[in-house]
């Protein structure tokens, strides 16, 4: 009866297109906008991922650095050096602001870096050089391409001028970039010389790193000392947080638009193959085969549907690299999990109407040439 | 194949209640032995075809009793007639009613997978009958590649499939020109005759009567005349006793012909063969 159901769904071209695009559709919506997410998650995080630092010191109770301001006086530097284990402390002066140029104004993540500072600056480089200087930046490429402008062009930061020295990759994402200045010029601006944004440290390697963040926090006061991964989520949760609701709307609009489709085909399906059901009881067939029949239809139809929506969702996450979008599409394993069970959902209720049907078929009904 | 005879007593199936009651069929009984040719004529909402689903175990009688290799039918629960359905009878339809999506060899496997044969066992069979019925060319062709005769051909191997008892047949002829039609019907007698099964048939159809050893009219719901048929011993055509252009009776035992030419001879060998007696034409 499997079988049958497979040359059902085959035989009418234009059916099998509505039901398995439908699907597709539908399952790329939710895939896509998953990827979107995880995306920006994975973007809005690059920065802290990349750091090289293994712990992240911050104000008492600022557990990320999206849309929170972290301040600590510069005298938390010794203190934390004199904690055993600790090879490396990179402070960092960190605000969200623009990066202008002519009428372009993109929002960044401002980053005050020492100089020569070995943690917490861009981690790949396109072109010109890796730390700035005073008078210097360093911002993102797309950011550089979309403002057209290069390595010897100036920039706006934080009210003054500053001469672009290097072009960042993977420093961008959905909402803002990362610019890199001196330290020096961020206390300027700022008018503040005794405070400081962040902590970067990087500690013996034989060492635990909660450990050390555990002893950080009971020998210094007033900070918050956390492992660079519980940071990263610390900030992703910020993201989530922002946009699960949107999330779950669309992925229910999704999963709407899928059901109606799928529901529609399978029943416009099944009633087109009425009689033959009919005659199939009348030979003798079981409800059970052809509830059999219907389901596998169904669940053929999602199946196909779901393979071509991943398809599609994974092609347009290669077409956007090259489009070089400050968009990135990231399909997590959790995400698949969910459109395939979203799917099963969709095939089960699809199939509910059309065995409703089936059930009250009177296999008499052969003999009257219906 | 399983020998067997079916038989109904005093059948009556009511529709309705009340002043809307409707006896689609009254009080019909009626026995079939194996290897016979039953047809069954009528006009239209006659009952043929509620009779029809009643022998076929797909509607049960209000009352009455339809027996078949000596078990009661009529008086299954209903999620057991499908079974029944499935093994005993095989079923021919007006409009072929083959499954349009499926290969021809599909369309007649898929009953023995039904009836929960191996897919290769049932593939294999299908092969053998298809090719019995001259359709061996055509095992992977869809129904509407196929003629009227081929596609009643295909459904003759897909009431065979499961060695049914009995094949009810439904207007076999009626989508088929007249030659065709009596090749389908010619091909129905050779396998009710070869392989001891019974046939019903159910017809308007005056041109297949020649085929059936038994002929029945239905009106009203009930059967009001019942035509006796014999075989021509010449050419062997079905003839109506009681219309045969030429009878001969010889030692007792009357013969039927369906024409001068044949009584005449008939009566030729019975001389040639030295028999010898008084002959009555």
């Amino acid at each position: 009866m499997i079988r049958l159901a497979f040359h059902n769904l085959f035989q009418n071209k234009i059916r099998f297109i509505i039901s398995v695009g439908g699907v597709a559709l539908a399952m790329t919506l939710i895939l896509s906008l998953d990827a979107v997410f995880t995306g920006v998650e994975r973007q809005i995080t690059a920065y802290i991922d990349n750091s090289g630092a293994d712990i992240f010191v911050s104000q008492k109770s600022v557990r990320n650095m999206h849309m929170t301001t972290s301040s600590m006086s510069r005298s938390v530097i010794t203190d934390v050096e004199e904690i055993p284990g600790i090879e490396k402390v990179t402070p960092i002066l960190y605000l969200t602001n623009m990066v202008v140029s002519g009428k372009e104004r993109n929002l960044a993540y401002i980053i005050g870096l020492p100089e020569n500072a070995p943690m917490g600056g861009p981690w790949k480089l396109f072109e010109g050089r890796s730390y700035p200087r005073t008078g210097e930046t360093i911002i993102d490429r797309n950011i550089a391409q979309k403002s057209k402008i290069g390595i010897g062009d100036d920039v706006e930061i934080l009210g003054r001028k500053f001469k672009v020295v290097g072009l960042s990759e993977e420093t961008t994402n959905l909402v803002n970039s990362v610019a890199f200045i001196s330290i020096s010029d961020f206390i300027k601006l700022w008018g503040n010389s005794n405070s400081i944004s962040y902590l970067l440290i990087k500690i013996n390697p034989e060492k635990s790193s909660s450990d050390i963040a555990a002893q950080i926090e009971a020998n210094v006061k007033n900070v918050t000392a956390q492992v660079t991964a519980d940071f990263s989520s610390q900030e992703r949760r910020v993201v989530k947080d922002m946009s699960t609701e949107v999330i779950t709307m669309m992925n229910f609009i999704g999963f709407l638009i899928g059901l109606a489709v799928m529901a529609l085909t399978v029943y416009t399906s099944t009633l087109a193959h009425r009689s033959e059901y009919g005659v199939l009881k009348a030979l003798g067939a079981h409800n059970k085969h052809l509830y059999q029949t219907v389901i596998s239809y169904s669940l053929l139809s999602v199946l196909i549907g779901l393979a071509l929506g991943i398809m599609i969702t994974f092609l347009l996450s290669i077409i956007l690299t090259y489009l070089r979008l400050n968009l990135t599409l990231a399909i997590s394993g959790v995400s698949l999990l969910k459109v395939s069970s979203a799917s099963l959902v969709i095939a089960a209720i699809s199939a509910i109407l059309p065995i409703k049907q089936i059930a009250g078929l009177d296999p008499a009904m052969v003999f009257r040439g219906k | 194949m399983t020998s067997s005879t079916l038989r109904v007593s005093h059948v009556t199936k009511r529709y309705g209640k009340g002043i809307t009651e409707i006896n689609a069929v009254r009080d019909v009984s009626l026995s079939v032995a194996p290897g016979e040719i039953v047809l069954i004529m009528g006009p239209s909402g006659s009952g043929k075809t509620t009779l029809l689903s009643m022998l076929g175990a797909i509607l049960k009688p209000t009352e009455g009793e339809i027996r078949l290799n000596g078990d009661v039918i009529s008086a299954f629960a209903e999620d057991h007639l499908p079974e029944i359905r499935l093994r005993q009878f095989g079923f021919i339809f007006q409009d072929f009613n083959l499954l349009s999506a499926l290969t021809i060899l599909e369309n007649v496997a898929i009953v023995a997978e039904l009836a929960g044969m191996k897919r290769n066992f049932a593939r294999k069979k299908g092969i053998d009958l298809l090719n019995g019925l001259g359709l061996g060319e055509r095992l992977y062709f869809h129904p509407r590649k196929l003629s009227g005769g081929e596609k009643q051909r295909v459904a003759i191997a897909r009431a065979l499939i499961n060695d049914p008892a009995l094949i009810l047949a439904d207007e076999p002829t009626a989508n088929l020109d007249s030659k065709i039609g009596h090749e389908i019907m010619k091909l129905l007698r050779n396998i009710a005759k070869e392989q001891n099964r019974s046939v019903i048939i159910v017809s308007h159809d005056q041109r297949i009567k020649d085929i059936a050893d038994r002929i029945l009219w239905l009106e009203d719901g009930q059967f009001k005349e019942m035509m006796s048929m014999a075989i021509d011993p010449i050419c062997g055509m079905s003839v109506e006793r009681e219309k045969a252009p030429a009878t001969l009776e010889h030692e007792g035992a009357t013969y039927y012909f369906c024409a001068k030419g044949c009584r005449d001879e008939f009566a030729d060998n019975l001389k040639k063969n030295g028999v010898v007696g008084s002959m009555i034409f």
